[in-house]
Parts: C-alpha cells; structure tokens; sequence
C-alpha cells in the first residue's frame, strides 16, 4: 500500500537481473552467492562501475531487518533506505565516503518498507581489486542500534507511515531523476511528524564490532570466492589507493612541522589530501584514515563563504599564494574562524606539485612569541618548501601506489 | 625587558650617527632575535632541543622572513622552481640547473659588501631579513627592532641563492668597517644561530678565500633538504678528546677533497677549537671553507690550494658536494667523475694535510685542557 513510488519504478526484467549479478559472477565465481548467502545479518554489496550504482547483492538478513525482499532493492541505489528525516549530515558524510573511497561507520535512521523509520549502524567499506587498486564493490552492512530507552510513543512513526514513505519515494526520485521531481507534490510540513520519539541513537562498541566483524568476514568470503586470476579482492587503507604515500623521509622531514597544515597532491584530479600534519588532526578531529584523498572541501561548512573559496581558487589557478579569513568546520561540524594561508610548493623538479593549506583557529589562544600569525604560517611553508626539495635514490618523492 | 633591551641598544652605541646615511636604517622594520643567556655551562641545547610542540622560533623566523622575501620577488630568481638531481655513483653528489646563477655573483657579493663598508644603506636596507644577538635573558626572545645590535649578526638575503633560504651572515660591525676577522664572537654566534635554528636541514658556510676585501668575516647559510655528500662519508678518528672536553676530530676516507671533521656537543670547545685553527690558516694564508652542520655539532673544515687555472676555490657547498651548473647540456652531463676531479685539484697535498692536521689536533690538546 505504501509502495505506490516502488510500483511505478521500472521492475527489474530478466535482462536487468542478468546484468546486475553479472557484476559479481565476473568477478568471482558462481558460488559466492551461496557463501554470502550463508552470511548471519543484513548488508548490501553495490556497483559503482553500474549507471545509478546499483544494489547487485542484498542478503537474507536485509529483509527481516527491512521489510524488503530481495527482488525490491536490487538495481536501486542504498539511498532508498533513508527517508524525510534521515540527518542530511549523516548522508553527505557516506557520500563523501564513496567518493573518496574510504570506509565509514555512521549511525542513520533508514526506513523500512512499512515507512517505519528505524535507526541502523552504517558500516560502509569499498572492496578493491588488488591488482589495480579499482573500487570493484562498496559493501554496506547495517547493524540494527538497540534503542536506550523505551521509545514513548511507538505509534507515531506507525500511523505518519504512509505519508512518509510517500514524501521520501519523492525526495528519491528527485534525487535519482531531477527532472521527475513533478512526479511527487505530497512534500509537506509532514518531515518532522511523530519523529520527536527518533532522537539520534549513539552506537555501542559492541554494535560497531558487530559490524566491522560481518565486514571483515563478508570481504574473506568473496577473497575465498574471487576468480581474478591472482588478482584476490581485499580491503585496504584509502591511502594506499587512489593517492601515492609520500617517501618515508620526506613523511619523516614533513612530520618536524608543528603547524597544522595538509599537503594536496597537485597532479591528481580533485587535489587529493595527500598529507595531514598531527597539529590539522588534533584542529579538525578527523583522522588521517578520514582525511588523506580528499578534497579540503570536508573542512566547509554552511557558513564557508562562497567567495572567499573562489578567490582561492583562483590563487591556485595562478599559482599564486594566499591568506584568507573564512569559517571552517571540524568532524563534529563544530566550526572556528581560520586563518587559512594556500600556497604552491615545487618539488625537486622544480614544478608545482602540492598545496599547501596553513590552518590556524583564530579562536584559540596561540603563544606566537611576539610574532604575527601570518609568520608562523609561512614558517610552516617555507618548511615544506625544503622538504619536498629532499631527493630519494629513486628520484621521487612518492612512493608508487600499487 | 625586551623593548627596554632593544631601546638601549639604540641609545647607546651611536654608529648610527645622525648625520650617516645609516639613519635611513631607522626606518626599516625588522625583528631582532636574542639568544637565551647562557648560564656559566655549555649546556647551549637546554632551550633550543626541548621538546615543545611549538614550531622553533629562530627557525620559523628565519624561514618566513625569506620565503615572504621571496614573494615579494626581491630575489632573481625561484630556486624551488631549480631542478635537482642525484648523480649517478656512489657518493651521490647532488647538482642543479639554474641558468640564472653563476660564480661571479661572488665576486659581485664582494662589491655589495664594499658598498656595505661605504654605508650605502639604501642598497642594502632591504634585504636585512633578521638580526641576531646574544640576550640577557634566560629564554631567547624577539623584539622589533629598526636598528642592528653592536655584536650581533645581520642576516641578509642572497638575491642569487644556491637553495632555498640562502642568506649571508655578516656582522653588524661591518657595517662601521670594524675589522673584526678572525673575531671569535662571530664564529660564535654563527656556530650558535646553527645550533638554535635546530634543523637539519640547516648549513652554515664560511669561505675564506671568497672575499678579496679580506678584512670582512662573511658566513652564508641556507637549507639543504638531503644530507651533502660529504655529511655521509666515512670518516677516521685521528684526535679523541672525547673524555677531556668532548671534541673529537676526524678525518674523511676516501673523498676526492681531504678534510677534516671537528665533532663536539660543547659549543665553545668546538668555536675555539675552529676559530684558532682559522686564524692559523688565514695568517698562512691558506684559502679554507667551512661547513657547519648537524644543528651546530659538527664542523668540515675544507683546506684547498688555490687553483691558479681557475683563479677560484670552491665553495663551501661545493665541497660538501653540492654543484649548480647553468646549461641543460652541462647539467645532464655532470658526472662524478668530472666532479672528484675538480675536487681533488683544489685538495691539499697529503704533506701540507699530514702537517695540518697535526696542528689541529695539537690546538684541539691545547684548547680543551
């Protein structure tokens, strides 16, 4: 009944079916199917390679803990899941992740075919090829969050059921197909209804092991089952794909920085974190883990200027160096008012190959030693200016990724 | 204190005579490093080597005033923009291709510095980056300051540098054209700016054979960001007297120019030690270099016979290793054997070595008793 929206989506024919397990088959062999079907719980295997990034897999815990069955969600992307008052935070944070294509844990309410929304542990992880460090798979296990306490008024979510699974059918389409956006005009003050009771479930260390050890067995079944000739499927740190680690030495010389600063990679598309020094961690909160291989852009928040960030922009494209003073965001979306200096660095072939982003909370209190901020930050550069004229014996400050 | 420091300096040492050109300095803006007291002992790395999780403050001074320098396109060229490369072989000699800069911008230096002894401010006021002098207080501290301190150091930018943050050290009395060669305090205080600046990447040089105003004492600095090839070759203990005031003194195996190595923890062993045995040379003239590295722990000492051919020695950095050539065509064909050649033309022969090094290691025995 609530699924008006699922009916006029196109149903997944024989051809579409054929396609989408191909994804697996492809790549491993026919019995990964039977092996992750053996699998206790509910998660999701998707393609990104696929137009829409499609589900390619769901597993017989998915319906139980969703109320959808397998034919339902193969060949639609995970956002069906979530609904009017999935945190747009916890959203952009998983997009995020697939973009730059590293794991992430989050708790998120999603909501079940009924419409009844219900809070999950999201535990996202890409599944690489080996060989070429391709994102082959993103793997989505959902961990059910036992609520704290009872909730008080579980009718509510109940009975606003339909009308939500109606106005999120509609934000999807919307998503998926901006130009069907017409398709849906229920969207109305409705989002918030009977979701007083949904206050934000914090995860337990149990939860998140549960879901880091359904990953991890997950991945071992399809490396029992991959068929890339000595090619095995494996889970690795973002940082060893995508973007090349830097030399131990120069990690080393850049590690003596006491600054916060992050160094992105100049030759790559998007400019990738390619460095973070332990000052940025402790500024931001995110890890290195979050941070390498992304673009700066994690650090902008509502309040980021829009101009601000196009006249550095612009610096860059003219390889020029910058100082500007914006507002700028932690993990815990916390924001502070940094000073933030750009500046290109050449490496030993005399080209420009990095950036680098000097951060520095105005708000904090800084012994500066009589000195401005500004000559503290371009200390930090002129460092690693000199660091990154350091030679290795193979000539390259990078090491080559794999 | 530190202004009141800084307002005594000014009140009190009046080479900034109101009638000189100098007064021009007045207007230029620049900080004034102190050096933490000492306090009796050598124990020179009790504020520069804690620990602290705050960038080094003389480092980060240094390094921001000649990066903005460089911004600002005070200088002739970007020496980030100077490939470099590793030459082939074993002892990894490092070159690079600036075709901006060549060897008579030495000889240039030695004009800009005699215009420096004829107070002509103007030509120079612009490029003091820093002064540096020794403080009264316990911590080291900086101060604003638009006039340079009696005994300290002027650090000034190399419009031509041969790396990143290059800059001469000169004394602030040169600018009163004091002769002060040979002046102990002023290999001190280099010694010393190596020590505190506490980065490895750190060089001090000192050429003797550089300036034809012989008069002046000029020390060159910038940062290396590999090791020179000379800072890894073996060396051989030839004086230990390690037990008496911690020097030892060395020599290198097997590197195409003979040098000597002085190694101390204790600064003032090390300044005397070095200091007395310049003077030696320099009354006999014999042309020298000097590298100081390894945060201010150790001293090359490079004794060369002048090369009547060239009519030049090498540099301090030359022979540490490090050579800039300026066409493509002689960069890529830079080899190491061309380069152990031009070293070992400028070598001391092994009697004048063999004699001084018995002289130095007699001055290191006197010295440290």
């Amino acid at each position: 009944m609530a699924r008006s929206g699922a009916a006029e989506a196109d149903p997944p024919g024989e051809r579409e079916h054929r396609r989408l397990a191909a994804s697996l088959t492809a790549r491993y062999s026919d019995w990964v199917l039977e092996a992750l079907d053996e699998l206790p719980g509910s998660f999701l295997l998707t393609d990104p390679a696929l137009p829409g990034h499609p589900i390619v897999y769901a597993s017989r815990g998915l319906a139980a803990l969703t109320g959808y069955a397998r034919r339902d969600v193969l060949g639609r992307n995970a956002r069906l899941f979530q609904g009017a008052a999935t945190a747009r935070a916890a959203v952009a944070g998983v997009r995020e992740a697939v973009r730059a294509h590293r794991p992430h844990q989050v708790p998120i309410l999603n909501y079940r075919r009924d419409g009844s929304p219900h809070w999950v542990l999201l535990h996202l992880a890409p599944v690489f090829h080996a060989g070429d460090g391709r994102v082959l798979h993103f793997l989505a296990v959902q961990v059910p969050i036992a609520a704290a306490k009872r909730r008080t008024h579980p009718s509510c979510a109940a009975a606003s059921g339909a009308v939500l699974a109606a106005c999120r059918e509609e934000a999807r389409v919307e998503e998926d197909f901006p130009c069907a956006a017409h398709t849906g005009k229920v969207f109305v003050d409705m989002d918030k209804r009977g979701l007083e009771a949904e206050e934000p479930r914090v995860a337990s260390d149990s939860e998140k092991e549960m879901a880091i050890s359904m990953a991890e067995s997950i991945v071992s079944a399809l490396n029992r089952y991959s068929k890339l000739t000595g090619l095995v499927v494996s889970r690795k740190r973002c940082d060893s794909v995508g973007i090349p680690a830097l030399s131990s030495s120069l990690n080393l010389s850049l590690g003596r920085i006491k600054q916060s600063f992050v160094l992105t990679y100049s030759c790559l598309p998007d400019m990738p974190i390619i460095y973070a020094s332990d000052a940025f961690i402790s500024l931001t909160g995110y890890s290195r883990e979050d941070i390498l291989g992304c673009n700066t852009r994690v650090l902008n928040g509502p309040d980021t200027s829009l101009e601000v960030l196009e006249e550095i922009n612009q610096h860059i494209c003219s390889e020029q160096a910058c100082t500007v003073d914006l507002q700028s965001y932690r993990k815990d979306g916390s924001s502070f008012r940094d000073l933030l200096h750009v500046s290109p660095i050449r490496d030993a072939s005399g080209k420009v190959s990095f950036h680098i982003w000097v951060h520095l909370d105005m708000g904090a209190k800084h012994d500066f030693s009589g000195l401005t901020p500004e000559v503290w930050q371009l200390g930090a550069v002129a460092a690693v200016r000199v660091a990154v004229r350091g030679l290795s014996a193979s000539g390259s400050l990078l090491r080559p990724s794999q | 204190m530190v202004s009141a420091s800084a307002t005594k300096v000014e009140g009190e040492y009046s080479f900034l005579n109101k009638n000189s050109p100098l007064d021009q300095f007045e207007g230029v803006k620049t900080h004034l490093y102190y050096f933490g007291a000492e306090h009796g002992n050598d124990n020179l790395k009790s504020f520069a080597c804690s620990e602290r999780s705050d960038p080094n403050l003389l480092d980060t001074i240094l390094l921001s005033q000649w990066d903005n320098f460089a911004w600002k396109g005070h200088l002739d060229y970007d020496v980030t923009a100077c490939q470099l490369k590793v030459i082939e072989g074993g002892r990894n000699f490092v070159c690079q291709l600036n075709n901006k800069w060549n060897s008579f911008f030495l000889k240039e230096y030695d004009k800009f510095f005699e215009s420096f002894g004829y107070l002509k401010p103007n030509s120079m006021k612009r490029y003091v980056l820093l002064c540096i002098a020794q403080g009264e207080n316990d911590r080291p501290e900086v101060a604003p300051s638009s006039s340079p301190p009696k005994d300290g150091l002027l650090v000034i930018a190399n419009a031509h540098p041969v790396e990143y943050g290059h800059v001469f050290l000169v004394p602030s009395a040169m600018i009163n054209q004091v002769s002060c060669y040979g002046d102990k305090r002023m290999f001190q205080l280099a010694t010393k700016i190596a020590s505190e600046v506490n980065n490895a990447a750190f060089r001090v040089f000192f050429d003797s054979g550089i300036s034809v105003v012989s008069d002046h004492m000029l020390f060159q600095a910038c940062y290396f960001a590999n090791p020179l090839p000379v800072e890894s070759t073996s060396t051989f203990t030839v004086y230990d007297g390690k037990a008496r005031a911690g020097i030892i003194v060395s020599e290198t195996v097997d590197y195409p120019l003979k040098a000597l190595v002085f190694t101390s923890n204790n600064l003032q062993a090390l300044v005397s030690v070095v200091s007395e045995i310049s003077s030696s040379l320099h009354d006999n003239t014999t042309a020298y270099s000097l590298l100081i590295s390894n945060n201010g722990t150790k001293v090359f000492l490079f004794p060369q016979v002048k090369n009547l051919a060239t009519g030049c020695s090498l540099s301090a950095w030359e022979c540490g290793g490090y050579f800039v050539y300026h066409t493509k065509f002689d960069f890529d064909s830079a080899s190491e054997t061309e380069i152990s050649s031009r070293m070992s033309s400028v070598s001391l022969h092994a009697s004048a070595f063999e004699d001084l090094k018995h002289l130095c290691c007699a001055i290191a025995d006197d010295l440290v008793t």
